[in-house]
Order: C-alpha cells, then sequence, then structure tokens
C-alpha cells in the first residue's frame, strides 16, 4: 500500500522545514500548508523531481484520452 | 586660574550602598531617607541622603583634611571625607557591575525559557495536525532540532 510521508523538522530557533514523499502533483503542498499553516512565513518552496513527474503523467493521459 | 571639579558617581541605588558600605566594614543605621554611618564629625553623624534621584553624602565642609578633629572616627585610613567617599566609590562600582552580571544572566536565561518555549508549541502544533490527518507520528532528536516523521499509508 502507497505511503505518505512527511518529514518535518523543527530548529532551535522554531523555524519548520517540512518534506514530503509519496505525494502526487500539488496535493504534497495543499498538505503542507494545512499541516503548517500560522506556523510561520513561508520563505521557500522547492519542488522536487517527483512534483514535476507526477504533473507530466496527467498531461500525457489527458492527451491519450484526447485522441481516442 | 581654572580648575577642574570631578563628582562622585552618584549614588543611585540604595541596595548597591549598602552592599558597598557592608563591604567596606561601615557601621551604619538607616534613618528615613538617611544612611547614618559612624564617622562622627563637629555636627554629627555624617550620612548619606536620598534627594533628587541620589544619595549625597552630608559632611562638615571643614572634614576634608587629615588633621580635622573627629569626634568620632574608626577608619584610620579614610580621614578625609575624599578618602572615604573614594572608597566606597570603588567598592560601589564593583557592586553595580555584578548587578549588570546578575541581570545579564537573568535576561539571557529568560530568553533561552522563551525559545524552548515556542519550539515545543511549535512541535505540538504540528503533531496535533498530524493526527487529526491521519498520519502516525514519531519523533526524534537530531542535535538541537527535533525531526517528526509523518507516515501515512493510502488506500
Amino acid at each position: 500500500m502507497p505511503e505518505q510521508r512527511i518529514t518535518v523538522t523543527i530548529d532551535e530557533k522554531g523555524q519548520i522545514t517540512a518534506k514530503t514523499a509519496g505525494f502526487q502533483g500539488e496535493a504534497c503542498l495543499d498538505e503542507l500548508q494545512s499541516l503548517l499553516e500560522d506556523l510561520g512565513t513561508i520563505h521557500e518552496v522547492k519542488k522536487t523531481d517527483a512534483y514535476y513527474q507526477q504533473n507530466a503523467i496527467k498531461v500525457t493521459k489527458k492527451q491519450t484520452v484526447g485522441r481516442t | 586660574m581654572s580648575a577642574v571639579v570631578k563628582t562622585v558617581t552618584p549614588f543611585t541605588q540604595r541596595d548597591l550602598l549598602l552592599e558597598a558600605l557592608d563591604e567596606l566594614g561601615v557601621v551604619y543605621h538607616e534613618k528615613g531617607n538617611a544612611i547614618m554611618t559612624e564617622r562622627v564629625d563637629y555636627y554629627g553623624a555624617q550620612c548619606f541622603i536620598y534627594e533628587q534621584g541620589a544619595y549625597r553624602f552630608q559632611h562638615d565642609s571643614s572634614a576634608n583634611i587629615q588633621s580635622y578633629r573627629w569626634r568620632q572616627l574608626n577608619f584610620k585610613e579614610w580621614k578625609t571625607v575624599s578618602a572615604f567617599l573614594g572608597a566606597v566609590e570603588k567598592v560601589y562600582h564593583q557592586a553595580y557591575e555584578r548587578l549588570q552580571q546578575r541581570m545579564a544572566a537573568e535576561e539571557r536565561r529568560r530568553l533561552e525559557e522563551e525559545r524552548k518555549r515556542f519550539v515545543e508549541q511549535q512541535k505540538q502544533a504540528v503533531i496535533q495536525r498530524a493526527k487529526e490527518q491521519g498520519y502516525n507520528i514519531k519523533e526524534i532528536r537530531k542535535g538541537n532540532k527535533i525531526q517528526l516523521q509523518l507516515v501515512r499509508t493510502t488506500y
């Protein structure tokens, strides 16, 4: 069964870094938004390769459905 | 003719002044807003009187000579008012430095407590939300950092 994983690191000043794995596309950002809302102003967002791969797969499927 | 006048440090902190007098071994007693010392000149006990935000030393103005005829004086090394106030000033400064160090240490402690409280608050908020969203949570300490591993199985 697929797993969704978030690793949250809180440093000594209270700054939070969160890394996701197992989410599809923008779902990871939505999940982080609800988890970290009001806990601090977001300073940096880095989208990993998985984020873009999932989005590319979605687009390809749509095109395939459109052709048939 | 020109002159340079230098005043003694104003003794603004009562507790520090008393600490300085204790350290010098000066016998005194408090009377209203005055600290009466055992140095007795022609006009009576020399004293520190609190006025306009500081303790000022009240004494016979002639009592600043080595040959002054004291009614009572227990300290041979501080025969003159200048010598006495110089000694009090020196010890008062040291007491003031100690107070500054104590305050800095207390402030550091307070900031540290505040920091720890904030980090704990952040952690608890993440844990609470993660539980509500169905995650299993594992907490790991990595040096000064806290790591929360949130895992959820999707079906």
